[in-house]
């Protein structure tokens, strides 16, 4: 019986490739862009997001913790809109309303501090750190699920406050070890601004928006024909920040887009005024991914890494009464932020024997030593603590490297 | 990660390679003898500049390189670049080589009998789904696609599906097997592609990079 219970389950896991299917592969596989995070990168994510929350919160910024779900017509309201196509929704059988599962946690934030912190005195800085979860990755960032970290400054519309989130994102990532960092500053309506100023209609500004995002001058020049040359000198101006201020300073601009550019050049003295360090490149025309902004806005790349580490520019929130305040801030990618970071240094993992001194063994712990308690007898600690990837041994008061390591090095 | 750490420049095989190599000279770049040696299996080739280097490619991968950061910047046909959209890529100049159309072919006989006004699906071989799906979905027609990497001219005539979406430059293979240039979807040339994240964070050179080939393209 058992016998032939064993072959009918066979054959039920055979499939048209005359494979046999590996059950332990049908409960390990994780759908298309979801994965399970392991050690130690488990930890080294954690940790990297507390301190980068740590820093935000060392510049005033206090946490705030949204819920996972929500009503859809709250969550795509506003710049949640921009994600509207990537959120997944369901059904809430409690409410019989459709909720939505956040694909992004900033209009979370700015729904937080338009409602329940319309009170609290501006400017009100908020910071949050949570996962996401996007219906499509790309093929670039497959990941549908990832985590964000990230800081709002709420009510606050002067060039102190478009600085302020800048140095913050740039200190955070320098913080945490992100090396050759670098903040790509953008002004996402002015290409709006000067196509209406040029008389162009909605059709052909974002036709020429478009061009302009994957910088094909070729076909600028042929959308906006003779008109053209105002777009192709802010495309020709992209690159550091210093140079390309130089060049918009000898452009002609109509007074709207010259109130946008002066404001963006006094922001980057201020943000230079701080840290003279910090790699800035300016890109007058970039546009992808800021629908939602109205005034500066940037990008932050590490040399050598794919994508973007972050993102964050001005918006306007709505208040309860129909009112809108001006917000600036920034998420950080935190898929993208570890790719940029050097590999975690090794945790210390001490095996301790049955019988250990507790008293000497909480002390160790405080000291940043990993316990690994015996549960069973060993007769080689050496060997079981080997066994158990731990680098060293607590015998009797002694801290020994294990055996095998000691005479690996010793070789 | 030094500031002296080689680019990378993705070049496309066959066809576009000989017209490029004026281009390439022109912006002061020369590769070493291996890479004009089409038998050889080497696929990186050392250049005149200590600090750039080349990779050969199949010309759809040189965007897929430059789009993951592989490769620093490169050369691809805008058909390329129509099909994948990747976001991370720019196209700052336009090289002026490498012309012909991307169209939309079928057999003489089947236009005479047929009102594209009534279509609600049509079947097509092509080596761009994406485009054609996008092509036609814009006129409200849904596209399914059969993906083929060559020969698309065959599919019509054995009955695989009565359209096809290809690159047609003489029309000369079209014409061969019975078959007429119905639309064209875009004129295509090679463009330079560079990567998002490279010009972003290596401002200096790339420009560079880019005005060069800006320049020899415009005196070209």
């Amino acid at each position: 019986m058992r016998h032939f219970v064993r072959t009918a389950f066979r054959e039920d896991c055979t499939n048209l490739h005359g494979d046999r299917m590996n059950t332990l592969g049908d409960k390990a596989l994780l759908p298309a862009g979801l994965q399970d995070i392991l050690p130690p990168v488990a930890a080294h994510e954690a940790g990297v997001v507390e301190r980068l929350i740590g820093a935000f919160e060392g510049w005033g910024y206090e946490r705030v913790k949204p819920p996972l779900l929500e009503f859809e017509d709250a969550l795509l309201s506003g710049t949640g809109q921009a994600v509207a196509q990537q959120t997944f929704r369901l059904m809430d059988p409690v409410s019989h309303r459709m909720l939505g599962l956040r694909a992004d946690m900033t209009p979370q934030v700015v729904r937080i501090a338009g409602t329940r912190l319309r009170n609290a005195p501006r400017p009100l800085r908020l910071c949050y750190g949570g996962q996401v979860l996007q219906v499509k990755g790309s093929q670039l960032r497959p990941e549908r699920q990832f985590g964000q970290v990230g800081a709002e400054l709420i009510g606050a519309s002067q060039e102190r406050a478009d600085a302020e989130v800048v140095l913050l994102a740039a200190r955070a990532l320098e913080a945490v070890g992100v090396q050759g960092l670098s903040v790509d500053l953008n002004l996402p309506p002015l290409v709006g601004a000067l196509a209406k100023d040029l008389g162009f209609d909605d059709l052909q500004s974002s036709q020429l928006r478009e061009a302009l995002d994957r910088k094909d001058a070729a076909s600028v020049a042929q959308l906006a024909g003779d008109r053209s040359e105002p777009f192709l000198a802010l495309l020709r101006a992209a690159g550091p920040a210093d140079e390309a201020l130089k060049k918009l300073e000898s452009l002609r601009l109509p007074s709207a887009a010259d109130i946008e550019l002066s404001r963006l050049k006094r922001v980057v003295g201020l943000i230079r005024a701080e840290a003279a360090d910090v790699a800035l490149t300016l890109d007058p025309v970039e546009h992808r991914g800021f629908e939602y902004q109205t005034g500066i806005s940037f990008v932050v790349f590490a040399r050598n890494v794919r994508g973007e580490l972050g993102r964050g520019g001005r918006y306007d929130a709505e208040i309860e009464d129909g009112s809108t305040e001006s917000c600036t801030g920034f998420t950080l990618f935190m898929d993208t932020v570890l790719r940029s970071l050097p590999k975690p240094a090794a945790v210390r993992r001490l095996f301790t024997p049955i019988g250990a001194d507790s008293t000497r063994v909480a002390s160790l712990q405080s000291e940043g030593w990993n316990i690994i308690g015996a549960l069973d007898e060993a007769e080689d600690p050496h060997a079981e603590a080997e066994r158990l990837l731990c680098s060293h041994v607590l015998n009797g008061d002694a801290i020994e490297l294990v055996r095998a390591i000691l005479d690996t090095e010793e070789e | 990660m030094t500031a002296n750490e080689k680019l990378v420049l993705a070049l496309p095989k066959g066809r576009i390679l000989k017209e490029l190599a004026p281009l390439l000279s022109g912006a002061g770049i020369e590769p070493e003898a291996a890479f004009n040696d089409d038998s050889a299996r080497q696929l990186r080739f050392a250049t005149n500049h200590p600090n750039l280097e080349i990779v050969r490619v199949r010309s759809f991968d040189v965007a897929t390189f430059v789009a993951f950061g592989a490769a620093h910047f490169g050369v691809a046909g805008n058909d390329v670049l129509m099909e994948f959209d990747y976001p991370e890529l720019y196209a700052p100049v336009d090289l002026n080589i490498g012309y012909c159309r991307l169209s939309v072919a079928a057999p003489k006989e089947l236009l005479a009998e047929e009102d594209p006004a009534r279509w609600s699906h049509i079947r097509v071989a092509t080596k761009y789904p994406e485009i054609t799906r996008r092509h036609f979905a814009a006129r409200g027609v849904q596209a399914e696609c059969i993906k083929l990497n060559g020969a698309m001219e065959l599919a019509p005539n054995l009955g695989l599906c009565k359209r096809i979406v290809d690159l047609v430059s003489s029309g000369a293979t079209l014409k061969a097997n019975g078959l007429v240039e119905v639309e064209e979807i875009a004129t295509i040339t090679s463009r330079l592609i560079v990567n998002r994240a490279a010009l972003k964070t290596r401002p200096g050179e790339m420009n560079g990079w880019i005005e060069r080939f800006s320049d020899v393209a415009d005196a070209a």
